[in-house]
């Protein structure tokens, strides 16, 4: 269970100038939903991700998953937090052409020095589930946009994640892709998994296995 | 002067030590001043990323003060060529006022930053992060301390006179010299012994009762009468010569370099002896420690008793 | 062991360095040649070192010279009797030698007298007297070195040589042979004559010599009887085959400090390059920590990961760098480097240089190169670890 209590976050542009990105935010998404934050750029929906990342901490105010006080923890402990229980799509799948299909999949678990076989393992769960295994071992920059969307899925699972966070997954793709996406977001919620989805794509809007829809405005929850 | 290739290797890297060992400074003192971990400001999460930088550099400069310091053996063996007199490094270290203090600071200082090193480690290891400040003030005295060895260090190596005559180790060390060493030395061999194996024979027992503060001070101890021991009696086996005296030559090819197990060994023992009194660690690391020390000391203890014993078997005497 | 290294984090941070071909190829080439250069200067001068430690070894043990006035002046040769004297002394030869300098080709021809029946004080010079029988070497005959044959030939000069006495007049000396001694350093502008005819050229009596030699017979009291001797004859300097070794040495080691402070500049200059170079990156570099830290690295791991391509490339550079060292060293024997320690002189022939494998040279460059290219990078790598995620994924 996520819980944002009484958050705000002020950013210092320079002295001057400070940019207020979230007023007194109050927030909470049970495990297993499946949620749409809605707003414009600049809204500070973006913000709220980074922040159930633990990516970014607030100016004041707790965030609290799984009981967990992560705004308070030191940087690797955020960061351990961060690979264990979150995955991330990004806007641009930021997938590193150059590499395999496989090492781009591994990356998060790289610093874990874990046994090959139980690399291996955890690998074949995901690249089979997300049907990417007949191109393992193919360079990334060779894959079609498809096949690179369901890359950048498996690489947000790949350490089996409660929760999915994706910050506007569908921005640069044509209308095949994103519903394409749609597609794997129900899969994913087969999986149990709590996803959190930030986007002003009109997609995804009035969807019916959304559970809640949340629209951000001006840094405020719009009731 | 000694104007050798070595040494203004050993001084290079010196400076560059001095450059980043100060911005580690200037930092630990920032860091212990005004650490807070409860706080949620801005400043807070810049000293956060300034305790990573800092404790990279001091991490940094343990890596390669490891390297240095045998460098820095080999270094006073070189020179010992040039003294006349010196048949090896223990003449150089005699050489000057310096030496013997330059010596022993640098082997404080590799204990020190050793330690340092595990209680990072230990506060890496707990969210709360336990032992910043501590370990932030700590670096900021051990500072002073590093900083004089680099000094000594530099005075040392430019007032070796190579025209002057320094003495071997063979006189350093030997009863009829008049410096304080030899008072230790004409010590009965027996006494020294029976401290050295009862020292060791208490670090069994406390390691079997598991009491952390007194088997670090035995540690300490042990040190001290493993040193003593080895250069009065068990060097003299090595050597097979009941009069060599001396803490360096068995660091030479002549004998194997067993120097270099033998002080690696007692190191680590010791070491790891040590920091089970001074860090709170869980019970597991302790455990672990504790049984890394008992090991090395071990080995210590029996490479060390192996060369008098062999030294009976194949001649039936003692030296 | 395996805890401590990371090989999948290793393969990231090769991947990494291949990923900016250009820069990474830059900084390898630039430290592949400082470090070339160092290990060069340090293999020629050890081989150099144990070359002349060698020619030393073969010098007379202890070298009594008479001083009047802080210069070397000719000695008595009944001193000689007194020395012979001493406890210890197996044997003793006064030696009569000096340089003459040619003036057409401006070079220094050493000459050294041998007579036939007295025994050499040096092998090789025992071998030239077996090599050449009395004929060629007689009352008006010389025998010469490979080097001043060639000189002399110059001069049209072919089969004698007119040697300029102090009172002006000549001295026609027939070149009896040519030698090819021992030792590639010092033979190519020696001459060898018979004492007699040496005493002729340079006005020296039969009751002088240039100076004496002594032996020893334990060498371990070489010190001892050269103070004895030394007491004995107050107006001389005896020199012993260890103060000649470790003057050789210094000369070396002042020579390669030289060649060190040199280096340190320019280490010093790339230090600063490296750590510009590090520090600017581009948008897709920051990116990439950018998302690195958001699918969970730590800062620990990103340093980690920075170390492991700083060590990577300051460790290949050094491998590179030592090999070719050694091919340019003791393959191509070194052109051009050679010269500025040898000293270039027509008589200097060229000899090979000795392989020498020592350990310590290997550390020393390592120390001087590794540590420091990490330490550079340290602050730059620092930087990008500590970047806002955040910031950099929108």
């Amino acid at each position: 269970m996520i819980e944002l209590k009484n958050i705000n976050k002020v950013f210092e542009v320079n002295k001057n100038n400070k940019v207020i990105a979230l007023q007194n935010i109050n927030l909470s998404i049970d495990d297993g939903e499946i949620v749409v934050l809605k707003g414009a750029s600049g809204s500070g929906k973006s913000t709220i991700l980074s922040l159930i990342a633990g990516l970014s901490k607030p100016t004041s105010g707790e965030v609290i998953v799984d009981k967990k006080h992560i705004a308070k923890l030191p940087d690797n402990f955020a960061s351990i937090y961060r690979r264990d229980n979150i995955g991330f799509i990004f806007q641009k799948y930021n997938l590193i052409s150059t590499l395999s299909v496989s090492d781009n999949i591994l990356l998060p678990l790289i610093p874990l020095n874990l046994d090959f076989d139980e690399l291996n393992s955890k690998l074949d769960i995901v690249i089979n589930r997300f049907n990417i295994s007949h191109k393992k071992d193919s360079i990334v920059k060779n894959l079609s946009g498809g096949e690179q969307q369901r890359v950048a899925i498996a690489r947000a699972n790949i350490n089996n994640p409660k929760i999915i966070i994706a910050d506007e997954p569908t921005a640069n793709l044509d209308e095949k892709l994103s519903l394409n996406f749609i597609e794997q977001l129900k899969e994913l919620k087969s999986l149990g998994k709590t996803i959190i989805i930030a986007t002003h794509d009109p997609l995804f809007f009035g969807l019916d296995f959304l559970d809640r829809e949340i629209a951000i405005n001006g840094g405020k929850i719009v009731l | 002067m000694i104007l050798s290739p070595e040494v203004l290797t050993i001084f290079i890297l010196n400076i560059l030590f001095f450059i980043f060992g100060t911005i580690a400074f200037f930092l630990s003192v920032k860091i212990y001043l005004g650490w807070d971990n409860e706080s949620v400001e801005q400043s807070q999460y810049k000293l956060e990323k300034q305790s990573f930088l800092t404790a990279t550099i001091i991490k940094y400069i343990f890596a390669i003060k490891v390297p240095l310091f045998l460098f820095f053996i080999f270094t006073l063996d070189k020179i010992s060529n040039v003294l006349v007199g010196a048949m090896c490094g223990a003449g150089v270290v005699d050489a000057t006022p310096y030496g013997i203090y330059l010596f022993i600071l640098k082997i404080i200082n590799l204990y020190l930053f050793a330690y340092w090193l595990v209680l990072h480690n230990e506060d890496m290891k707990n969210e709360k992060l336990p032992f910043t400040k501590m370990k932030f003030g700590f670096y900021s005295i051990v500072y002073f301390l590093f900083i004089a060895e680099l000094v000594i260090e530099g005075l040392m190596f430019s007032s070796i006179d190579i025209d002057k005559m320094v003495s071997c180790c063979g006189t350093i060390y030997s009863s009829s010299s008049t410096s304080y060493i030899s008072t230790i030395f004409s010590l009965d061999s027996t006494i020294l012994l029976v401290l050295f194996y009862g020292t060791f024979s208490l670090i069994i027992l406390f390691y079997k009762l598991k009491f952390r503060y007194i088997y670090a001070i035995l540690n300490i101890l042990f040190i001290i009468i493993s040193l003593i021991t080895l250069i009065a009696f068990f060097g003299t086996y090595i050597y097979e010569l009941p009069t060599h005296y001396c803490p360096f030559c068995f660091l030479q090819k002549d004998y194997y370099y067993v120097g270099y197990i033998l002080y690696t060994t007692l190191f680590l023992g010791t070491f790891y002896g040590i920091v089970i009194g001074f860090i709170d660690k869980s019970k597991l690391e302790i455990e672990k420690s504790f049984k890394k020390s008992l090991i090395f000391n071990l080995l210590y203890v029996l490479i060390v008793t192996v060369y008098p014993v062999i030294y009976f078997l194949k001649n039936g005497v003692w030296l | 062991m395996k805890q401590y290294i990371n090989l999948y984090l290793l393969e990231y941070a090769i991947n990494s360095i291949l990923r900016q071909k250009s820069k990474s190829f830059f900084i390898v080439i630039i430290f592949t040649i400082l470090v070339f250069l160092l290990t060069s200067v340090f293999f020629i001068t050890t081989s150099i070192k144990s070359e002349l430690e060698s020619t030393v070894e073969s010098l007379p043990q202890i070298i009594v010279q008479k001083m009047k006035a802080g210069r070397h002046y000719d000695i008595d040769v009944d001193a000689l009797d007194n020395i012979l004297g001493i406890a210890g002394v197996s044997d003793g030869v006064a030696r009569v030698w000096g340089y003459y300098y040619f003036e057409n080709a401006g070079v220094n021809f050493s000459l050294v007298g041998l007579d036939e029946y007295e025994k050499q004080y040096k092998d090789s010079f025992s071998k030239i007297v077996d090599d050449f029988d009395s004929a060629k070497f007689s009352d008006d005959s010389m025998l010469v070195g490979v080097g001043v044959k060639k000189i002399m030939s110059k001069s049209y000069y072919k089969d004698y040589f007119n040697f300029i006495k102090p009172d002006g007049g000549l001295k026609k000396v027939k070149i009896g042979g040519v030698f090819d001694a021992q030792t590639s350093l010092e033979s190519n502008d020696v001459i060898v004559m018979s004492k007699d005819m040496i005493r002729e050229i340079f006005d020296i009596d039969d009751s002088h010599a240039t100076d004496l030699i002594v032996k020893v017979a334990n060498p371990k009291e070489i010190p001892t009887i050269a103070q004895k001797i030394k007491l004995m004859f107050p107006d001389t300097r005896v020199i012993t085959k260890d103060d000649l070794k470790i003057s050789y040495q210094n000369i070396f080691d002042y020579k390669s400090g030289i060649f060190l402070a040199l280096f340190i500049i320019s280490l010093f200059t790339f230090f600063i390059v490296i750590y510009d170079k590090a520090s600017g990156l581009s948008s897709e570099e920051k990116k990439e920590i950018g998302i690195l830290k958001a699918i969970g690295w730590t800062i620990d791991d990103v340093l980690k990961e920075k170390f492991y391509e700083a060590f990577i490339i300051s460790f290949i550079s050094y491998i590179f760098g030592v090999g070719f060292s050694f091919a340019y060293v003791y393959i191509f024997q070194a052109p051009i480097l050679k010269n500025i320690f040898v000293g270039y002189s027509q008589l200097k022939t060229s000899f090979e240089l000795p392989f020498i494998f020592d350990v310590q040279t290997l550390f020393l460059v390592f120390l001087l190169s590794v540590p420091i290219y990490i330490f550079a990078t340290i602050i730059p790598s620092w930087r990008i670890a500590t970047l806002e995620a955040d910031e950099v994924i929108r």
